[in-house]
């Protein structure tokens, strides 16, 4: 079943109203979630190289509009599972054959149409050799990384990004690399460069790759418009357990030049976190991205300083709006710091604020830190301050956590949260709870970028704007395809308008009617 | 009276006794900023803090960043913003708290960096002596065993003390190696300091060596364990082995007999320290005329700092007493299954 139609031409497509939720009031504070008991049978396993990783791809790869889960396994193999839940209903998965899939060493897993052919590709990144499948529809995959040209080189990748730099047809990956194995005891500190790959010259697959270096031990790395100049640049998570000199890094990317980090000069200022992943949203309201990067004790919330101009700046809210999550908030281990790894904004009640869901778990045995180190879930409020609700929700796992995914699995309009533990097995929460009205909104362009990854959605919602950068990347070793999900509270409709990826100017609105699924086309130019 | 420190015509009071100093200046305020105030550890060096300063006359405030470096830079503020005339800060994260010493400079108030270094201009740095440890380690099985077949099993390589701790205990052997005396048979980091990861390396070294092993220097308590129970599994129970915390189980080994030494570093010895260093800088003391502060440039950066270096106590079967009598172990843990052979104290 299709859950949305598209309408070539018109600017907006035809809506499916899914579930027709009656607007309620007074859901706001709560959140509930039910244990799915699922058929997925997995967990990520292995030793010192799978501490870190553990990622899940959410993406639809058979077009019945709910996503299919794929898990990388580390030591053990990475599994597809297929989407079989129905519509509104208890979440339903089933193991799906994929030769192309039947590799171990997997750290991480992201979804993107590289080729533009509509098909979802997937980037899976290793210890060793990474690999690019290609998809050629209802969830079949082959190795694409001698066709297109990717060098899947020999480093310990965990993370993965793209953008479509402007009037490029193929997108421009970078990936992050971690510890370098041959030297991982080096006193001085022995962190891989990262990778950059763009497009070769005929727009078709990759030119050679460029190193990113100095790499400082990246677990996470996401292209990001952080002052919505319609370009992107490299934001890079580093772990400071294993640099000596590093830091966090900002690479600036322009078409034709050379990448180059900014530099303090520029307003780039040193912060030394035990970066484990980067998940971003506009949360003020200004139009730019914040961005909360998982470490261990504090997570960091960056927005851009008051007085940083037109610089790259960053000063720290998290205190302020309650949302460090330094240590656990429940459970017998409330003194010991905590250790956080995937991330993602979400409003998983849909009352038009954002939350953000972070996946927890102490790295192995480390002392200094909580071992039952439940994941949290920092409820959004209006005045801008976040609560953890994680115990309430039943989200509250003491799972060793790692990657995972908050995306709506069955279509009913609420947001459900995947988890992939370390040694345990894959945890799937159905959002049961009272939600307020909602809207999907996907996005489809011709050309190479069909997702129109870069683009930027602008919700209204009564006197309040949401506005949404459409990136691929970040998080921990997990990354979602799927569309971009909006909290609209108790308001019916909302006017939507797209900023198309490689424009200077915002789309005309759109007046959509809550609790459906929309396609934004993008009108010919 | 009260006045704030480095401003006052009084200065010349500076040049005497630190006691004199504090009583001179009674009625200061020492703020004092914990990383994580719920670790049980920190909750005796509180109290010989808090007791020093009182004895000193001064008032003892306190904040508790509960682990986040962040709220750590608010809690500093709230100190200042509360009338603290100088602060012990011990840091969740030495390099987010910078801005925050910045500001206490500013305003002319005098920082000690407790345990942990701030390596920042101007700060005063309290802490055990690190490299003395090291060598107390190699002193006492170099005293056992003055020939043979050593073992380093030292710390995490990500830790720059497991390095700190190996020179030390080189200064002490190195002229027995180099005459031949000792042979390093084996050497190891411990990755993540971990008793069994040292069990593990400490069995492949005597595999590696037929069991010809006289003496092992471990770096603390944890890898001593994990050598301890890798010698016993061989029947080599009771050659010399170093550590250092004074963990009670370590202590119990010290007892037996199966384990020489354990440095000790007595809490309230540096909580004491801190309250009265920080007593003499709130009422003027010039940090490099503190007694007993000494310039020091060891760090990261470079930086040079006043700062004083407390003496660790090795704690051996003669001495087992010193733990016991100062309540940081009792004595049935302490003397657990010790036998007629073991420590004095237990008899």
């Amino acid at each position: 079943m299709r859950l949305w139609t598209k309408q070539r031409f018109g600017y907006i497509a035809a809506a499916t109203a899914l579930l027709l939720l009656a607007a309620t009031g007074g859901h706001a504070q709560t959140v509930s979630f039910a244990p799915s008991a699922t058929s997925i049978d997995h967990r990520y396993e292995g030793g010192f190289p799978f501490i870190v990783g553990g990622g899940v791809a959410a993406f639809d790869c058979d077009g019945d509009g709910l996503p299919e889960l794929v898990f990388a396994g580390g030591a053990a193999t990475a599994a597809l599972y297929r989407n079989v839940s129905k519509p509104g209903g208890e979440l339903a998965f089933r193991l799906a054959p994929a030769a192309a899939l039947a590799l171990t060493e997997i750290v991480g897993a992201y979804p993107a149409d590289f080729d533009g052919d509509g098909h979802t590709d997937l980037a899976l990144l290793r210890v060793g050799e990474n690999v690019l499948l290609r998809g050629r529809g209802d969830c079949g995959f082959e190795r694409a990384n001698a066709q297109w040209g990717f060098t899947g080189g020999t480093a310990w990748s965990t993370g993965f990004t793209a953008t479509w730099e402007r009037g490029a047809p193929w997108p421009t990956i970078a990936i992050a690399n971690y510890i370098d194995r041959v030297r991982p005891d080096s006193t001085e500190g022995a962190c891989h460069n990262n990778m950059l790959m763009r497009p070769k010259a005929d727009g078709r697959g990759f030119a050679a790759p460029l190193a990113l270096s100095p790499g400082h031990c990246a677990l996470s790395i996401l292209f990001s418009d952080w002052n919505a100049s319609g370009a992107a640049d490299l934001r890079i998570s580093n772990d400071r357990q294993y640099y000596r000199d590093g830091e966090e890094q900002l690479w600036r990317i322009r078409p034709g030049a050379l990448p180059r980090r900014y530099s303090r000069g520029e307003g780039w200022q040193r912060l030394n976190i035990w970066g484990m992943g980067i998940a971003s949203r506009d949360i003020t309201g200004d139009g730019r991205p914040e961005y909360f990067l998982t470490s261990m004790a504090d997570n960091k919330l960056r927005t851009l300083a008051a007085d940083a101009g037109s610089a790259p700046t960053f000063a720290d809210i998290a205190l302020a709006r309650g949302a460090t999550a330094h240590r656990p908030t429940s459970g017998p281990d409330q003194a010991r710091p905590s250790t956080g790894w995937h991330s993602a904004f979400a409003d998983v009640n849909n009352d038009g604020h954002d939350d953000i869901f972070i996946v927890k778990g102490n790295v192995a045995a480390m002392a200094d830190f909580a071992t039952h180190d439940p994941n949290v879930l920092l409820l959004g409020t209006a005045d801008g301050r976040f609560t953890d609700t994680a115990l309430d929700a039943d989200v509250a796992s003491p799972h060793s956590g790692r990657g995972g995914a908050v995306v709506d699995l069955n279509g009913d309009g609420r947001l459900d949260i995947v988890v992939v533990n370390r040694q345990a097995p894959v945890e799937i929460w159905r959002n049961t709870g009272p939600a307020g009205n909602w809207l999907s909104v996907a996005l489809r362009q011709d050309g190479g970028n069909r997702d129109a990854i870069g683009a930027w959605i602008e919700v209204e919602v009564g006197k309040s704007r949401h506005t949404r950068e459409v990136t691929i990347g970040g998080g921990h070793a997990s990354g979602v395809s799927a569309p971009q999900h909006f909290g609209l509270g108790d308001v019916a409709e909302a006017r939507v308008r797209v900023r198309w990826p490689g424009s200077d100017v915002w789309g005309d609105w759109h007046r959509v009617d809550a609790n459906r699924r929309v396609t934004m086309v993008r009108p010919p130019r | 009276m009260k006045f704030r420190n480095g401003l006052i015509a009084g200065a010349s009071a500076v040049a005497f006794a630190l006691v004199a100093t504090a009583a001179s200046a009674e009625g200061l305020t020492i703020g004092v900023s914990w990383s994580n105030f719920q670790e049980e550890r920190w909750k005796t060096d509180e109290a010989a803090m808090k007791a020093a300063i009182e004895a000193n006359g001064d008032k003892y405030i306190s904040a508790d960043a509960q682990s986040s470096s962040e709220k750590q830079l608010a809690d500093v503020e709230s100190l200042i913003a509360r009338g603290a005339n100088a602060l012990i800060v011990l840091a969740q994260d030495a390099a987010t708290i910078v801005p925050a010493i910045g500001r206490a400079n500013a305003e002319g108030i005098p920082v000690v960096g407790y345990d942990r270094l701030i390596e920042v201009p101007g700060v005063f740095y309290l802490t055990f002596d690190n490299r003395e440890v090291g060598r107390i380690q190699a002193r006492e099985v170099f005293k056992k065993q003055p020939k043979g077949r050593y073992v380093f099993i030292k710390g995490s390589a990500a830790d720059p003390n497991a390095d700190f701790l190996h020179a030390g205990q080189l200064e002490v052997l190195d002229a027995a190696i180099k005459s031949g005396d000792i042979q390093v048979v084996g050497e190891q980091y411990t990755d993540g300091w971990l008793p069994e990861n040292a069990q593990k390396n400490m069995e492949q070294i005597l595999t590696a060596n037929d069991n010809k092993v006289d003496a092992v220097v471990a770096s603390n308590d944890g890898t001593a364990g994990g050598v301890v129970a890798a010698l016993t599994a061989q029947g080599l129970e009771g050659l010399p082995v170093s550590g250092q915390d004074g963990d009670h189980a370590a202590l119990n080994r010290v007892a037996k007999g199966l384990q020489t030494v354990s440095v000790w570093k007595d809490a309230r010895e540096l909580g004491k320290s801190a309250g009265n260093i920080a007593s003499a800088l709130a009422s003027g003391t010039a940090p490099d005329k503190v007694d007993g502060a000494v310039k020091w440039s060891g760090g990261p950066k470079g930086e040079t700092m006043d700062a004083i270096f407390l003496k660790p106590v090795p704690i051996t079967m003669d001495n087992l007493n010193v733990v016991i009598d100062a309540g940081w172990i009792a004595k049935d843990r302490a003397c657990q299954g010790v036998g007629a052979d073991g420590a004095p104290a237990c008899r």
